[in-house]
């Protein structure tokens, strides 16, 4: 329906703008988690609808059970409406779930945060050969075959030389008249990158700050599936031990016990040295803790395996704290006095909900 | 009758057989039109309101994302769509199969016999396609000197106030000017075309029309007539307030007998399919399908409850017929529906037996537990306050303060049920931004009077005795 496209894109332009707006109210509630899907989120939009006169709560004639949507027929709106499976279409509430890709997303939260374009390392920069089967071509082999392309310039030759006959149209193609399909490759800058979220699961990270590492690590996601077309994400958690887990696990996971962050370094460098070389992958590395680890000499362990061997190797490692009412927050203390003036390590405390935006900003704002 | 030629031959033929086994049953109607789309063409005029072509709002784009995304994921999906018009479109689906179609065919013949003759229909205009059209042109029009941005958010001040009108008005205005409506034809042209040249809306986009006096014409529940006359709108506003005015009461009386319409078209397909159109091998989707319509989950399906109510009324040797032009749904029901008919239809449809299920030592057992019983004469008045004035609450336009700030005093006559407030002050808020005054509501909430009052921008809500007197003494006469 040509016409109705236009007031399509009309109410997409002003959901857009209604998201735009409410984008700050996402970026630190958990509510677009779990709608997200490969290529778009689903956003619940309650109240986009022009206000009018109608009843309240209590029109349901006394609320007795059974009558459910009862008595009020539905809008008038369309002459008269489906009979079928489809009759009783009431609704009650009226939300109203909008799909925006999440390229798109993220540029609203590009704009939103100011966030710079990342440069990918040079090295990394990968010619990935891409081709398609869109050329044609006199050799070939023969499941290539382009069957029309051969009989017209068949058709060509044979009117071309005299040999036509229009009450006898038949045309029989010779070795030239031949045509196949042809693979024409093109090179394709491709770029690739992987992210590890590294969380620390002990008793002290409670419901709260697991919530805001969870929105936190989303943000982060969406935003560099923008920048990158094959993003890998690998979950790590840790207490005493680290090991991989999928998103599931990760975002639900209550462990308890003991912390020791090498635990997690460790894996991720094994992780780095097995799967993803530095020398394919941009490399980002986050880690959320409370703070708290089982001691200074874990903590020294931990600052000489970032500046030997993490920081050399990815592009900018994240440290965010999250504040619980047990940590004492030292470890971002010992990073900052240790580590201080290392160009990509980046740290950020998070008290609550309302520094999500400015704890992305920190992290993603420097485009490396 | 003219067929498109994008009707495929079959269904041609079975149009053709379907017309005159309707017309041979008694129905009469204007020539309909079948044209056959695809179900997302479909969806797109059944966002328009059925029609082709509208004036461009978002409105109509959310309706067709929602319409689109049901029928994508298969919650829900529209099987035909008829335009009160003369002639009589309807839109058929592409996909649906040839059994559907003929019911759907059948369908149609009814409605469009309803939109005929029922009583309710007489005043509405039965070239409403291109009006629709011309509407459209006009708003855009508009637009194009005006903005976008500026039209559409008057309009979507204007839309909100749409159900702000006297769905009895019409009939009433008609008894009055029987003899000048008989000659519609022919003025109709004429005064578009006389309308095209004096209008001359947008040359005049800026010129304030000087508000001219409402004596003699309040108390009226036509909000949307009174501002369209009184309100200090710029002249393109008017004209906008003009149109949607029109609109809204093309569409009141599909409001008003929604249940008959549906009711009548549904009787008259099955009495017409089982009378002999249907293949043996037919009879069986057909049932399927029918009671697929007419089937009823705790609510009242119009499908079901009209054809219910034609068949009482036969049975009992009403003149159907006469049933059909007279009444709308409230009328209707009121005259009909009896203890017997209430037992028989409406209570298992307002109050379906509820099974529940207990876990007992030898596994899981069904039982249908007894729910309390209201009386059938509580059932019926039930029905018939839902269904009153359309489903919507009745506010109606009392006053205008001549000395103060000319404020607008509106009374909403409270039936027991109160309003949603959130999206009344909201509405409010539009009405009294269209008459650039402030706006006063009078109404109940939770049975203690509430007195809503917007001015520039922003509701107040006091108590009021005066509302809970107005209100209440209002709701006890009904």
């Amino acid at each position: 329906m040509f016409r109705i496209e236009s007031d399509r894109a009309r109410f997409r332009d002003i959901v857009r703008g209604r998201i735009r707006e409410d984008l700050r109210k996402y970026l630190s509630t958990g509510e677009l988690i779990g709608r997200c899907g490969e290529q778009s989120v689903s956003i619940p939009l309650p109240q986009i609808e022009l206000p009018h006169m109608v009843f309240g709560p209590n029109s349901k004639g006394g609320g007795e059970g059974g009558e459910g949507e009862g008595g009020e027929p539905r809008e008038a709106g369309n002459g008269n409406g489906p009979p079928g499976p489809g009759a009783g279409e009431q609704e009650g509430k009226h939300i109203l779930e909008v799909e925006v890709d999440i390229q798109e997303l993220a540029e609203m939260l590009g704009e939103e945060l100011g966030l710079p374009d990342i440069q990918p390392r040079g090295v990394n920069e990968l010619d990935a050969e891409g081709g398609r089967y869109n050329g044609v071509r006199g050799t070939g082999p023969d499941s290539l075959r382009h069957f029309r392309r051969t009989y017209r310039s068949a058709l060509k030759r044979s009117v071309a030389s005299g040999l036509w006959d229009p009450s006898k149209p038949r045309v029989v193609p010779i070795r030239d008249d031949f045509r196949y399909r042809a693979r024409r490759s093109c090179d394709t800058p491709d770029s690739s990158a992987v992210v590890f979220h590294m969380m620390d699961v002990s008793g002290s990270m409670g419901r709260e700050q697991k919530e805001i590492v969870r929105i936190k690590a989303f943000w982060i996601d969406t935003w560099l599936r923008s920048q990158y077309r094959n993003l890998k994400v690998v979950y790590i958690v840790h207490d005493a031990v680290a090991k991989v887990v999928d998103q599931h696990t990760f975002f639900h996971l209550r462990e308890s016990g003991g912390t020791k962050i090498s635990s997690a370094y460790e894996l991720c460098l094994k992780q780095m040295a097995e799967k993803y070389r530095p020398e394919d992958w941009n490399i980002y590395p986050f880690h959320y803790s409370d703070g708290d680890n089982w001691s200074a000499r874990d903590t020294e362990l931990c600052v000489s395996m970032l500046r030997d061997e993490i920081l050399p190797r990815v592009n900018q490692f994240c440290y965010g704290q999250v504040k619980s009412a047990h940590g004492s927050g030292q470890f971002k203390k010992d990073l900052d006095n240790a580590l201080g003036e290392t160009e990509n390590l980046i740290t950020s405390g998070i008290s609550e909900r309302s520094d999500i935006p400015l704890s992305i900003r920190a992290f993603l704002g420097t485009g490396r | 009758m003219k067929l498109k030629t994008s009707l495929p031959a079959a269904l041609k033929y079975q149009a053709v057989v379907i017309e005159s086994a309707a017309r041979e049953a008694g129905l009469d109607f204007f020539d309909v039109i079948f044209e056959i789309l695809d179900a997302r063409d479909v969806n797109g005029i059944a966002s328009y309101g059925g029609f082709p072509v509208r004036y461009p709002s978002w409105r109509f784009g959310m309706e067709y994302e929602r319409l689109d995304k049901g029928y994508t994921w298969g919650f829900s999906k529209i099987y035909e769509l008829v335009i009160n018009n003369d002639p009589t479109y309807a839109y058929l689906v592409r996909s649906n199969s040839l059994l559907e179609q003929k019911l759907v065919m059948a369908h149609v013949f009814g409605h469009a016999d309803f939109f005929k003759h029922n009583v309710w229909f007489a005043p509405t205009n039965r070239h409403m396609m291109e009006t629709m059209a011309d509407h459209a042109t006009r708003i855009r029009r508009i637009m194009d000197v005006v903005g976008q941005e500026r039209v559409e958010r008057f309009l979507d001040l204007a839309l909100s106030l749409e159900t702000l009108i006297d769905p009895y008005q019409p009939l009433r205005d008609m008894g009055a000017s029987t003899a000048e409506r008989l000659n519609v034809p022919l003025s109709e042209r004429a005064r578009r075309s006389l309308d095209a040249l004096t209008s001359s809306a947008i040359d005049e986009a800026e010129r304030v029309v000087e508000p001219a006096a409402w004596e003699g014409q309040l108390p009226s529940y036509d909000l949307l007539g009174f501002l369209s006359e009184h309100a200090p709108l710029e002249s393109w506003e008017r004209e906008i307030l003009h149109i949607l005015r029109r609109e809204a009461y093309y569409f009141a009386p599909q409001r008003m007998t929604k249940i008959m319409n549906e009711g009548w078209a549904s009787f008259w397909h099955s009495r017409l399919l089982t009378g002999g159109l249907l293949d043996a091998s037919e009879i069986l989707d057909f049932a399927d399908t029918h009671s697929g319509a007419t089937s009823s989950s705790g609510g009242i399906n119009p499908y079901k409850l009209g054809i219910e109510l034609f068949r009482y009324a036969e049975e009992r040797k009403e003149d159907i017929w006469l049933l059909r032009r007279a009444h709308n749904d409230v009328s209707l029901i009121d005259y009909l529906v009896d203890e017997e008919f209430c037992e028989r239809c409406l209570r298992p449809m307002l109050m379906p037996p509820k099974r529940v299920m207990r876990m007992t030592p030898a596994g899981p057992e069904w039982s249908v537990e007894e729910g309390e019983k209201p009386p059938w004469t509580e059932l019926k008045a039930r029905v018939l306050r839902d269904l009153a004035w359309g489903g919507l609450p009745q506010i109606q336009l009392i006053g205008v303060d001549q000395k103060g700030d000319g404020e607008l005093n509106l009374v909403h006559h409270h039936d027991g049920r109160d309003l949603q407030f959130e999206q009344t002050s909201a509405t409010l808020n539009n009405l009294s931004e269209i008459w650039k005054g402030p706006a006063e509501l009078m109404s109940l909430e939770e049975g203690e009077g509430r007195l809503l009052v917007s001015r520039d921008g922003e509701v107040s809500s006091l108590d009021s005795t005066e509302a809970r007197d107005r209100c209440g003494s209002d709701s006890d006469a009904a």
